[in-house]
């Protein structure tokens, strides 16, 4: 496998802070800003706002330059970052076109359309996953790669939100799991079987077949009332098994009636440790460990499961590479 | 008028495995063991059994089952042989005019539930197969499913892991090792309580502890399988690598009312659980969901110099044994059914047959009515 290669932040031997740009909403300026302190090698130092109403919410960032434009920043600005965070709805290809051509190292999502056009570009473009940097989902993961929990046999994956928690489009509901999925299990699947029934649009389960006896049972159910999303994750592998589940980390809340369940948050670990892989991928001259190789495979297996859902048949196929 | 103080007659055709069974039907008031019969074709490791359990509580063992059935004014059966004997003899107590319990699974062979369920409606007795549908957090389950609390109900998903081992591992067999036979390994487990699927024909996880959590989603669905899609694999004991049966299974399930559901299965070993196994169920309806742990409620015991299997988390307030025998007392007294009749057994038979044969097909299987 060849990896890409891109200028590191070196000078004369000592490491440079990577200088970072977000283009993003003030919601997107919000979440980094809280984590901003906890970033290693790298700071904050750019700002597009996507909508003019949001020019202020780069101060959630710290001392950082406002750009009216992404124009004006890849052009008149460039030498002021040297690394692009871009949170946006889907659709960004002109912006990472612009990231390709100035050279800049870009951690984007989420990505759906024109995907296999930016393979093309030459920059290390690392897409957002933040779902596998949930710390659970990394301690899970760790101890498969460790090897122990032995060869991964059976993945498990309740997913469960209310409405204003699930995404828009059925692609970008499906499109975590199944890229959990094929992660744990290194590959995708060869079996792709879907269950939805017409009179509960809002449910979908899919039951992954990967390679050496591998399975995945994924549910995603959108339809809890508002409130509080379920999560569970439990990989059963030939020596050990791990159990990810909001099940086991609730606390009770006394206030009348039946106790309250309360999920002990998670914080945003996810988003810190996504940011961190990207700044040392840059500093470390190497791939990010999420590529877009991941993304293209999560969206074929989610359009695997879809077209399984519409066709009743099962969908077979082996991964090309 | 029914005599609510009888005492059923029970005899205990064979008791050749881990023997819960007999053992939840003497505990109650309302039944008693008066012998212990089976066949005299059997091999000396049948009889060796049947007689300990005969003489633990002091009553005859008899190798003849019509003997029995004449001598001991018998009210009716408890039938805990092999799993491949389960409906012959079952069928026979029936034919006798014998009210039957039976051990898990139903059958090795669908065909036999068939001749079960036609000779228990033929001679108008009662059924029962043994189940787990009384265990306190099942029973939860199906009380918030069936108050409507989380609405008309969409889907159900059973995680059913047991962490018991069974032999050595997967890939421990050395070149020149001849394949560890099924029947073998099985009275090696009966020290343990691990030998459920004890006999001549090998069975993988899902046709031995199926009927459990399958058990569930008929109870909490009030629905039939119709179609199953299925992955099966052995990755987890030799045992079951040499005789060419799952240890891990995955069935996707398609019910009436059009409810879906899954069921994960496995023995997945003692090290990937510090009890009994994850055991779990999870429902969703259009008002919400519920998650339900089954081994709640349950207390942690931990100490110096604990034995590494035993559990460190004991189920308590159990009653799922006498809630069963409760259950079926009160089908005999009123003439209903009691809670998995010989009809629910013959339909997750099915659904278990048809999901073993999706799992080696890799298609859908519709599941037989």
């Amino acid at each position: 496998m060849s990896y890409e290669t891109f200028s590191g932040p070196n000078d004369n031997g000592r490491q440079k802070m990577i200088r970072l740009a977000l283009i993003g909403q003030a919601k997107a300026a919000k979440s980094y800003g809280a984590i901003r302190t906890r970033l290693h090698r790298a700071a904050w130092a750019s700002f597009v706002p996507l909508t003019t109403s949001d020019g202020q919410a780069g101060q959630a960032l710290g001392q950082v330059t406002t750009a009216p434009s992404t124009e004006v920043l890849f052009t008149e600005q460039a030498n002021d970052f040297d690394a692009v965070v871009i949170d946006a709805d889907p659709g960004q290809t002109e912006v990472l076109a612009k990231a390709a051509a100035a050279g800049k190292p870009a951690l984007a999502g989420p990505l759906l359309a024109d995907i296999a056009a930016l393979s093309q570009a030459y920059t290390m473009l690392m897409p957002a996953h933040t779902w596998r940097f949930l710390p659970s989902i990394q301690t899970v993961k760790r101890s498969l790669d460790a090897g122990k929990l032995g060869a991964p046999g059976l993945l498990r994956i309740h997913r469960w939100l209310p409405p204003k928690a699930t995404p828009e489009s059925l692609t970008e509901r499906i499109l975590p799991d199944a890229d959990l999925a094929c992660w744990m299990f290194g590959g995708a699947p060869e079996k792709v079987w879907t269950l939805q029934t017409p009179s509960n649009p809002n449910y979908i389960q899919f039951h992954l077949g990967f390679a050496n006896g591998g399975m995945a049972m994924i549910d995603i159910a959108c339809s809890l009332p508002a409130g509080g999303d379920y999560f569970s994750l439990s990989i059963i592998g030939g020596t050990g098994a791990a159990y990810a589940d909001d099940h086991h980390n609730m606390n009770l809340l006394f206030a009348g009636d039946q106790p309250n369940a309360l999920r002990t948050s998670q914080g945003r670990s996810d988003l810190a440790g996504q940011l961190q892989e990207f700044v040392d991928a840059i500093h470390e001259q190497r791939q990010a460990t999420v590529t877009l190789k991941d993304t293209m495979r999560a969206i074929a297996v989610t359009k695997q499961i879809i077209k399984s859902a519409s066709s009743n048949h099962v969908i077979q196929q082996k991964e090309d590479n | 008028m029914a005599d609510l103080h009888k005492k059923f007659r029970v005899a205990v055709l064979s008791v050749v495995k881990h023997d819960y069974l007999p053992r939840a039907v003497a505990a109650h008031p309302r039944f008693e063991l008066v012998v212990v019969t089976d066949d005299a074709a059997h091999p000396n490791w049948v009889h060796e059994r049947n007689q300990r359990f005969a003489d633990e509580f002091g009553i005859s063992y008899l190798r003849d089952i019509a003997k029995a059935i004449a001598e001991y004014e018998l009210d009716m059966a408890v039938v805990s042989s092999e799993a491949e004997r389960h409906c012959d003899l079952a069928v026979r107590a029936a034919d006798a005019g014998l009210h039957v319990i039976a051990d898990k699974p139903m059958s090795t062979c669908l065909s036999e539930c068939d001749l079960l369920v036609e000779a228990v409606n033929r001679n108008n007795v009662k059924f029962l197969l043994w189940n787990r549908n009384f265990l306190p957090a099942v029973i939860q389950a199906k009380e918030a499913i069936q108050s409507g609390a989380i609405g008309e109900l969409h889907a159900i998903h059973v995680d059913f892991y047991f962490s018991k081992d069974a032999g050595p591992p997967k890939g421990t067999r050395q070149l020149g090792d001849l394949p560890i036979n099924w029947l073998d390994r099985q009275l090696e487990a009966h020290a343990d309580g691990s030998d459920g699927g004890v006999g001549i024909e090998a069975m993988g996880e899902l046709q031995i502890e199926g009927i459990y959590p399958l058990g569930y989603i008929r109870m909490l669905t009030n629905a039939n399988v119709r179609q199953v899609f299925a992955r099966t694999a052995t990755h987890f004991h030799q045992v079951n690598v040499d005789n060419h049966v799952d240890d891990l299974a995955s069935v996707s399930l398609e019910l009436d009312n059009s409810i879906v559901g899954s069921l994960c299965i496995g023995r997945i070993g003692s090290a990937s659980h510090p009890d009994i196994g994850e055991i779990k169920i999870h429902a969703i309806g259009s008002k919400g969901g519920i998650v339900i742990t089954e081994a709640r409620p349950e207390v942690s015991i931990h100490y110096r110099d604990q034995p590494p299997l035993e559990f460190k988390n004991e189920r308590i307030a159990n009653e799922n044994d006498f809630l069963l025998m409760d259950d079926f007392a009160r089908a005999l007294d009123t003439g209903c059914e009691p809670i998995l009749n010989a009809r629910g057994g013959r339909d997750i038979a099915s659904t278990v047959f048809a999901a073993v044969e999706s799992g080696k097909t890799g298609q859908p299987v519709e599941v037989t009515q």
